[in-house]
C-alpha cells in the first residue's frame, strides 16, 4: 500500500499516459458490445469503403464492416493473446524459478538447463512454423470449442517462460541463502510458507515489470502471426488480420483501412511500454529485470 | 581459455541437438502422417506402409530425428515428400535473399542504435534526453510490418522513390539491389535502433560513474580517451543484445518480406506449411534456430575475448 502511494506521488507523467492508454484498452476490450456502434462482422455492400464521415467514424472495409467496431472489437483478440501468454508465461517461468533457487544440486542444474534452452529459441520463427503445423482450426477438448487463438497463447506462453524464470531465479537465489529465510526455516515455518511467504514477495517486483514489458511484445506477436493468416481466422476481427486485409487499400488510397489498426497496436504497445518503464523506475531501481528483446 | 571455449561450443550444440528434437517431435504433432498427406486419403494401408519404409518413416522416432539431423550438419536436409526437390536446394536460393535484408538491417541497427545511444549518454539530461526516450519508446512500439506498410504508401506510392516491392539480386546491380531491400531493411531495423540505444545509454552512462572515470579525470586524461575507455567497458551487454537482435531479426524478416512480396524464405516456409512440406520445414525453422544459437555463442566469444577478466580466469 505504500508503494501504491509513492507510486501516485513520483510517477511521472509518461507512466501516467501509459497507465491511461493500457485502462481505455482494456475498458474498450471488455466493454466491446456496449460501445461498439456496429456489429464487427456484418457485411453491407452498399457501404463499402466509405470514408471517416459522422456515420462511420473511421469509415468502413472492402465488406462494407466498420473499422471503428472492428478496431474495438480487435482489442480483445490483442490484448487477451498479449495478457493471457504472460500468465502463462509467469506461471510455468516463476514455478520453475522458485524451484531451481530454492532446490538447488542438481534440479537446479535441470531446471535452469531447460530454461537456457528454451530461450535459444527465435520466439516468432517457431510460432509460426508449430501453428502452421498444427493447423488454425479451433483446438477440442472434449464438447469444448476452443479458438485458434489458444495454440498461440499456449506457445508464446512457453516462449516467454525463460523471461520469468531467470529474474526470480536471480532474486530467488539470494533470498534462499538470506540468515532470516534460516531462521524461519529453524522457527519451523514448512517450505511451502517460506517459498511463498518469503522468497516469492520479495521477487514480485521485477516479474511485474517483465510482465508488462512483455504483453507489448505478446501484442505485437499476434498482430504479426495474424497478419500472415495464422492467428485469429477471420471474420473475427483482429488488428493484424484487418492490417492484412488493407495491403490492397496501400495502392487505391484508402488511408483509412491501413492507418487505424495500425495506430490501434502502436498506442496500445506504447501504453504498456510507457506504464512498463514507470514501474521499473519505481519497483525495480536496480534493474534487476533484464532489457526485453524480441 | 580453449577448454573454456570448447565448452561453451558444445554445451550450444547440445543445446541445439535438445531444441532440434523438439521441433523434430512437433511437426510431427500435427494431424496427419507424412504418408497420408502425400499419398491423399484413399491410399490403401499397404501402400502407406511401403512409403514410410521407403523413406525411413518407420524406425524409432529418435533414429528418425538422429538420421536427419547427422545429414543436415553435413548440408543434406533431405529430399521434399511433396515436391521431390531438394530442400537444400531450396534453402540456398530463398536464403540470400532473406539474408541480405537482415544484414542490411542489422548494420543500420548498429550503426544508429550505439551511436544514438552514445550521443545520448554523453548528452545527460536537458531537452534532448526527453527526446530521445520518446524516440525509443516510439521505436519500440511501432510493429514493423506496418511500418512497411506506412513507407509503401508514402515513399513507393506517393513520392515515388523507391519500388513498392519486389526483390532483385545483388547481380542485376548495386543500386537496384539497394533499392528493393532499403524499405524491407529500414522497416526491419527500427525496433532494434531503439533497443540498442536503450542498451548503450544504460551501459555507457553506468560505466561513466565508474570510480576509475573519476581517477582518469583527475588525473588530467582527455574526454575522448575517457570516453573510450567507458565505452569499452559498457560494451559487453551491447554485444549481447546485438546477438540476440540478430537472431530475431529472421523471424521478423519473414512478416516483412510479406509485406514486401519479397521471395525469401518467408514465402518457401509459408508454402511449406500450406502444402505440409515437413522437411522443408524443420530444415528452415532449424537453420534460423541454429544462426540464433550460433550468435549468441559469438557473442560470448567476443565478450570474453574483450574482457581481460574473463581472459584471465580461463
Amino acid at each position: 500500500m505504500n508503494r501504491l502511494i509513492q507510486l501516485v506521488r513520483t510517477a511521472d507523467w509518461t507512466g501516467w499516459l501509459g497507465a491511461a492508454i493500457v485502462l481505455v484498452m482494456l475498458g474498450a476490450a471488455i466493454a466491446a458490445p456496449l460501445i461498439a456502434p456496429y456489429d464487427p462482422v456484418a457485411i453491407n455492400i452498399e457501404h463499402r469503403l466509405t470514408a471517416p464521415d459522422a456515420t462511420y467514424w473511421l469509415g468502413t472495409d472492402q465488406a462494407g464492416r466498420d473499422v471503428l467496431s472492428r478496431v474495438i472489437y480487435g482489442a480483445r483478440a490483442s490484448l487477451a493473446v498479449g495478457i493471457g501468454a504472460v500468465i502463462i508465461g509467469a506461471l510455468i517461468g516463476v514455478s520453475a524459478g522458485l524451484f531451481a533457487a530454492y532446490k538447488g544440486g542438481l534440479g537446479d542444474q535441470i531446471t535452469m538447463r531447460i530454461v537456457d534452452a528454451i530461450a535459444s529459441i527465435p520466439l516468432l520463427v517457431w510460432a509460426i512454423a508449430i501453428v502452421g503445423v498444427l493447423g488454425v482450426g479451433p483446438v477440442a477438448i472434449g464438447s469444448l470449442q476452443l479458438p485458434n487463438e489458444v495454440k498461440i497463447v499456449t506457445l508464446i506462453g512457453c516462449l516467454f517462460s525463460p523471461v520469468f524464470a531467470r529474474v526470480t531465479y536471480a532474486v530467488a537465489q539470494r533470498i534462499v541463502s538470506a540468515d532470516y529465510v534460516k531462521a524461519r526455516y529453524l522457527q519451523g515455518a514448512s517450505h511451502w510458507q517460506i517459498v511463498t511467504g518469503d522468497v516469492l514477495p520479495n521477487c514480485l517486483s521485477p516479474i511485474i515489470v517483465q510482465a508488462t514489458l512483455l504483453v507489448a511484445i505478446g501484442i505485437v506477436i499476434e498482430a504479426s502471426i495474424s497478419f500472415v493468416g495464422l492467428g485469429v481466422q477471420p471474420p473475427q476481427p483482429s488488428w493484424g488480420t484487418m492490417l492484412s486485409d488493407a495491403r490492397n487499400a496501400i495502392y487505391s488510397g484508402e488511408w483509412w483501412l491501413p492507418v487505424f489498426p495500425g495506430l490501434a497496436i502502436s498506442v496500445t504497445v506504447i501504453g504498456f511500454n510507457l506504464l512498463g518503464d514507470a514501474v521499473r523506475d519505481l519497483f525495480d531501481p536496480r534493474h534487476e529485470a533484464r532489457t526485453l528483446v524480441a | 581459455m580453449f577448454r573454456l571455449l570448447a565448452g561453451r561450443f558444445f554445451s550450444s550444440l547440445g543445446t541445439l541437438f535438445f531444441v532440434g528434437l523438439v521441433l523434430f517431435a512437433l511437426t510431427r504433432a500435427g494431424p496427419g502422417s507424412p504418408a497420408r498427406i502425400v499419398l491423399g486419403a484413399d491410399a490403401t494401408s499397404a501402400q502407406i506402409t511401403q512409403f514410410e519404409q521407403a523413406n525411413g518413416l518407420d524406425r524409432p522416432f529418435l533414429e528418425q530425428y538422429v538420421t536427419w539431423l547427422a545429414d543436415v550438419l553435413r548440408g543434406d536436409f533431405g529430399k521434399s515428400f511433396v515436391t521431390g526437390r531438394d530442400v537444400a536446394g531450396e534453402i540456398v536460393d530463398a536464403l540470400p535473399v532473406t539474408l541480405s535484408i537482415v544484414l542490411f538491417a542489422f548494420a543500420i541497427a548498429l550503426v544508429f542504435g550505439v551511436g544514438i545511444g552514445i550521443w545520448a549518454a554523453l548528452r545527460l539530461g536537458g531537452p534532448m534526453a526527453s527526446v530521445t526516450r520518446l524516440g525509443v519508446v516510439l521505436g519500440l512500439s511501432i510493429p514493423a510490418f506496418w511500418l512497411g506498410i506506412v513507407l509503401i504508401r508514402f515513399i513507393a506510392v506517393d513520392l515515388r522513390w523507391l519500388p513498392p516491392g519486389g526483390y532483385a539480386p545483388l547481380s542485376s546491380g548495386l543500386m537496384t539491389h539497394l533499392q528493393t531491400i532499403a524499405m524491407p531493411a529500414i522497416s526491419l531495423a527500427v525496433y532494434y535502433i531503439a533497443v540498442l540505444a536503450r542498451m548503450t545509454q544504460a551501459s555507457l552512462q553506468e560505466a561513466l560513474r565508474g570510480d576509475y572515470v573519476r581517477t582518469a579525470r583527475a588525473m588530467g586524461l582527455s574526454s575522448p580517451r575517457i570516453v573510450v575507455y567507458a565505452l569499452l567497458n559498457a560494451l559487453p551487454p551491447v554485444i549481447n543484445l546485438a546477438a540476440l537482435s540478430f537472431g530475431y531479426m529472421f523471424g521478423w524478416a519473414l512478416i516483412i518480406e510479406q509485406v514486401f512480396n519479397i521471395p525469401g524464405l518467408s514465402r518457401a516456409l509459408l508454402n511449406a506449411i500450406s502444402q505440409r512440406d515437413f522437411l522443408l520445414l524443420q530444415g528452415i525453422v532449424f537453420l534460423f534456430t541454429a544462426i540464433f544459437v550460433l550468435a549468441n555463442l559469438g557473442a560470448d566469444l567476443v565478450n570474453r575475448v574483450l574482457d581481460p577478466r574473463q581472459r584471465a580466469a580461463a
